[in-house]
């Protein structure tokens, strides 16, 4: 375990029973929570040095986890349909349990806190339901979908939050104009990944039918559309730094991973860049916070770091198990990944320092 | 559209797909399978959470939701549930050997088995074993028009004729020549209570080409007649000389560019001029899967034989085509 405020430049490891389905970070990034597909749900607090397994192994997945922005809470949720929440009381003291919740809408796996406020959205079958961090209650708005929730995210600030099913996209104001209908699009498929970048205010949404939508303007307007991905578009990522127009997006589809970047305003401004690495489906990927290193996890046991322009820098690997998951700690030098043998990795990342240095128009070498 | 996936069929979970009309018995069938000691850990995904009796971790719910993938194209409609779930399930495949998918008693149960080969991840993590159909053999007369019926029957691989302790022999012998008159493929148990060895059931392996024609020879021999008025029904053709590939692949193609929502199986073992190897063909709706099988034994009675189970099958015209396809 580490000691100190700093984490030991050390790799850490650590085996739960089944495969990795999650792994989340608090903002600050002193807790790290680990979930299963036995529903066993491991928290490490790095200030205190210490871990406690809240769940053990029930034979019953968890399929996703997170921490509210404030670090209050961390919830999961998973096959058995109930959502679990925990109250952190600070590091080195227990973390008080909830009662489950039954939402009575089968098996959970899309569930998010909103930025910079404490609303928990949870797709439960054809809704959205909100739990309110702030009244400790469900909340009694819901958004209906006409088919089952597939993904749901969050805007950066915190405002807008999409949801989609198949055939449909809609964006929702619940807190900033509850009154106000949701925007809805009509898609062509399943939405079955959504996410908006940090900055740019654009929204992309991987579709089932093997194409990208993507929205500028926090997905109003008209969208790109971009098809022709050799199978389901199930991952994206955006990069937290500008580029020229707009940040970098990674899309994973099967074993490819495309990096598209904004070139013009036009039709065609998106440019993609085939990252051909993996032997086999990418499981997930996510830009270092503050910088343009990608890293991708597969289920050919390797993760691999990229650079921003798409290079690949290093090719990692644990012990030949594939892998699930993966997620930055925020301070952008930690990235743990989780198994499919259920053995997780903490590795220390030596950031290449021009990618650490704020963009300021050029470049700063001649 | 093939219907074969790169991996190999051993590296795949099977997968069996639970269809029969309300009050058919599945409900009876799926806890023998989960209590039953056949040394399979079995997953099943049912769709009225409850109903099994069983506290079992492997017992997932979904709720039905059909997607229609290419502009509804019927070949393209999935369900979107079972894409998800399976999803999911999957991440701890070692934690089972064998999926059961119970499908609802009114459900066509060709999204369920298209998805198993329309979805890119299904199709190369599983296989289909065999598609098993309970028949009420007391009331399924009654439901007989009900499309839903026609439909599930036609699809079987495995026909289980349950409830025979509730009709005479005569009641029973009824239901089976009705019921062969539109899937004379399928293997034919009948059961009470749903007691059927399990290896009957798990394990068929009837979507693997080298299954996929198990005719009753008695069908084939009777050169078979429609002795009901049922929309959906099927049709053998057997034919002694060699077919030719090419015809035989631009008819079939052709055939299920235009009939093919009305098509719901094919099988067929073909003789082709000039290869002492078998060919093996099956299709669900529009998807087709053909390949060549083990060469033909000494003795052995070279022949084609294929059957078409569908609706509203134009005899005269099916032979035809088949009739120009002889090399």
């Amino acid at each position: 375990m580490a000691t100190g405020p700093a984490l030991v430049n050390e790799q850490l490891s650590g085996t739960l029973q089944q495969p990795i389905t999650a792994l989340a970070w608090s903002a600050d990034g002193e807790w790290l929570a680990l979930a299963s597909g036995g529903g066993e749900l491991l928290l490490l607090d790095f200030r205190a040095g210490c871990e406690e397994l809240l769940r053990g192994d029930r034979d019953q997945s968890l399929d996703v986890i997170g921490f509210s922005g404030d670090g209050q809470f961390l919830m999961a949720a998973g096959q058995a349909g109930e959502l679990l929440l925990w109250e952190l009381g600070g590091s080195g003291v227990r973390p008080m349990a909830f009662e489950p919740m039954p939402l009575g809408a089968g098996w959970l796996d899309a569930a998010a806190w909103q930025p910079g406020g404490l609303l928990l959205a949870v797709a439960a079958g054809r809704q959205v339901r909100l739990w309110d961090g702030a009244s400790r209650q469900w909340s009694l708005q819901v958004l209906d979908l006409p088919g089952s929730v597939q993904a749901l995210a969050w805007s950066a600030d915190g405002a807008t939050l999409a949801a989609s099913c198949n055939g449909e996209l809609a964006l929702w104001q619940p807190t900033t104009n509850p009154t106000v209908p949701p925007l809805r699009h009509a898609t062509a498929s399943a939405g079955l990944a959504l996410a908006f970048s940090a900055v740019g205010k654009l929204l992309a949404a991987g579709q089932l039918d093997r194409s990208l939508l993507l929205w500028p303007d926090l997905g109003r307007g008209t969208p790109w559309q971009f098809s022709g991905f050799p199978a389901k578009v199930r991952q994206l990522a955006w990069s937290d730094r500008m580029g020229s127009l707009a940040p970098s997006l990674a899309v994973a589809s099967a074993e490819t991973l495309v990096l598209w970047s904004q070139h013009d305003t036009g039709s065609r401004g998106w440019r993609p860049e085939p990252l051909i690495w993996h032997g086999s489906r990418v499981n997930a990927l996510a830009f270092a916070p503050g910088h343009t290193l990608l890293a991708s996890a597969s289920s050919d046991g390797t993760v691999a770091l990229w650079d921003g322009s798409g290079e690949l820098l290093q090719p990692l690997e644990g012990d030949g198990q594939g892998f699930n998951a993966l997620s930055w700690r925020p301070d952008g030098q930690h990235l743990v990944v989780g198994g499919d043998q259920g053995r997780w990795w903490l590795w220390p990342v030596a950031v290449p320092s021009r990618d650490t240095q704020p963009r300021t128009g050029g470049r700063g070498f001649g | 559209m093939a219907f074969s996936s790169a991996v190999p069929a051993a590296d795949r979970l099977p997968v069996t797909v639970l269809t029969g009309y309300l009050g058919a018995g599945k409900t009876t069938l799926l806890n023998r399978i989960l209590t039953h000691e056949h040394g399979l850990k079995v997953a099943v995904i049912v769709n009225e959470f409850g109903e099994i009796g069983i506290d079992n971790q492997l017992v997932v719910d979904a709720d039905e939701e059909i997607f229609e993938m290419n502009n509804g194209c019927i070949c393209c409609t999935v369900r979107g549930d079972l894409i998800r779930i399976i999803g999911n399930l999957m991440k701890r495949r070692d934690r089972f050997d064998h999926l059961v998918i119970e499908t609802t008693g009114l459900a066509d149960p060709a999204p369920v088995i298209q998805t198993f080969f329309v979805d890119e991840d299904l199709r190369d993590e599983l296989r289909l074993d065999a598609v098993v159909t309970l028949v009420d053999l007391k009331h399924v007369a009654q439901h007989w028009e009900a499309e839903e019926v026609q439909e599930q029957l036609a699809f079987a691989d495995v026909l289980l004729l349950n409830k025979a302790d509730l009709v005479d022999e005569a009641e029973r012998a009824a239901i089976e020549r009705r019921v062969r008159a539109i899937n004379p493929v399928a293997r034919l148990l009948t059961s009470t209570n749903a007691e059927v060895p399990m290896q009957q059931i798990l394990g068929v392996e009837a979507f693997e080409l080298e299954r996929a024609l198990s005719l009753d020879p008695g069908f084939l021999a009777e050169e078979h007649h429609h002795e009901h008025d049922d929309a959906v029904g099927s049709l053998a053709l057997v034919e002694e000389r060699p077919m030719d590939l090419d015809r035989l692949g631009s008819w079939l193609s052709g055939l299920v560019a235009e009939r093919g929502p009305d098509l719901f199986r094919m099988k067929g073992i073909i003789q082709l001029a000039g290869e002492d190897s078998r060919y093996v063909f099956q299709s669900v709706h529009m998807l087709l899967d053909g390949d060549f099988d083990r060469p033909w034994k000494a003795g052995e009675r070279r022949r084609t034989e294929f059957v078409i189970i569908g609706r509203d099958l134009d005899a005269p015209a099916l032979r035809a085509g088949f009739a120009a396809c002889v090399a």
